[in-house]
């Protein structure tokens, strides 16, 4: 559930999306559910190549198990604590 | 469980042209939206027709050609969104990314196979256009419902796969909260992985206790002499 509570946190804020089809979406990231499917705001492709058709889009919906990474924003991550926490969850603490 | 797009033609033979669904299965319709014209990928809208979005699925059947629809399964729906842009595309639309079936080597990105024919299990991009665009938000938010009622199914996973080890001193039980099943705890006494000293459930194994409880680590006072003057 860290990844989940730690996206909760992160609502609000710009992150850029990419989906395992190389797709890339950045908007701001609305909502986040335990599945980790991610709702975007105002979201617009970051390279339009392989899905011109998309370009910007109002309201967007990512299916969690499509998700290849979340791209945050550089200063809105503490990466030792976010360290500490993966490993305590990994071991069950 | 199909991947794609598929067709459909499946319909009820009472005269109201409606879906038959897999209620045994707990497949339920959720929403009935008239007048939907339908654009797979880069294909020209097709209209008249009806969407039915179910606990499972959608599907789209056309309203004048009884042998003509379309359906595809949530959890091969990447990505859908509300899509009011004019140079996006020429209609307000709910735009979805379909998952398509991994293939190596597939050199020909377009749908239609040799013979001209349309493959739908190719088809990565639908839209769904409502004649009211009043609807569109509604429709959104129908298919993220029922996107979050279709997760990725658990599969049964192999013993140890998912057993991440990050020093040598981490022997740790999956924490009592975990309630999806992640950590799959070994059942054989053999397994070393997955179980944790001192650990109060179930998987106290007879060897680990007795490391504990063996005499020889018992402190040396405790040890009765029979002759407190024996040279040593």
């Amino acid at each position: 559930m860290l990844f989940f509570s730690y996206f909760k946190d992160l609502v609000g804020q710009e992150v850029t999306v990419e989906l395992k089809n190389d797709l890339a979406i950045r908007g701001t990231l609305h909502s986040v559910d335990q599945y980790l499917n991610i709702k975007l705001e105002n979201t617009r492709v970051v390279d339009q190549d392989k899905f011109p058709h998309m370009l910007s889009v109002r309201n967007c919906f990512i299916r969690g198990s499509v998700v290849r990474y979340v791209q945050l924003p550089p200063d809105g991550v503490d990466v030792d604590l976010l360290h500490d926490a993966a490993r305590r969850e990994a071991r069950g603490a | 469980m199909v991947v794609g797009l598929r067709e459909f033609a499946h319909r009820t033979g009472n005269g109201s042209g409606t879906p038959v669904l897999d209620e045994s299965n707990g497949e339920e319709l959720m929403r009935v939206q008239p007048s939907v014209a339908v654009a797979l990928g880069n294909r020209s809208l097709e209209s008249p027709g009806t969407l039915y979005i179910t606990s499972r699925k959608l599907i789209w059947l056309s309203d004048v050609d009884m042998a003509k629809g379309y359906a595809v399964d949530f959890l091969s729906i990447s990505l859908h969104a509300v899509s009011r842009d004019p140079e996006a595309y020429s209609s307000p639309c709910i735009y979805t990314q379909i998952e398509v079936e991994d293939d190596e080597d597939e050199e020909d990105e377009s749908d239609t196979q040799s013979t001209g024919a349309l493959d739908l299990s190719k088809i990565r991009e639908m839209r769904l256009v409502p004649s009211d665009s009043t609807h569109l938000d509604t429709l959104f938010d129908v298919f993220c419902e029922c996107a979050e009622l279709n997760p990725e199914p658990i599969e049964q996973e192999e013993e140890g796969e998912h057993n991440w080890v990050f020093s040598a001193d981490q022997m740790v039980v999956g924490g009592g909260a975990e309630e999806d099943g992640e950590w799959p705890i070994s059942q054989s006494p053999t397994s070393v992985i997955g179980l944790s000293i001192g650990d109060e459930g179930g998987l106290a194994q007879p060897m680990l206790e007795l490391q504990i409880n063996d005499q020889r680590f018992d402190d040396a006072e405790e040890m009765v002499h029979e002759s407190e003057t024996k040279d040593h």
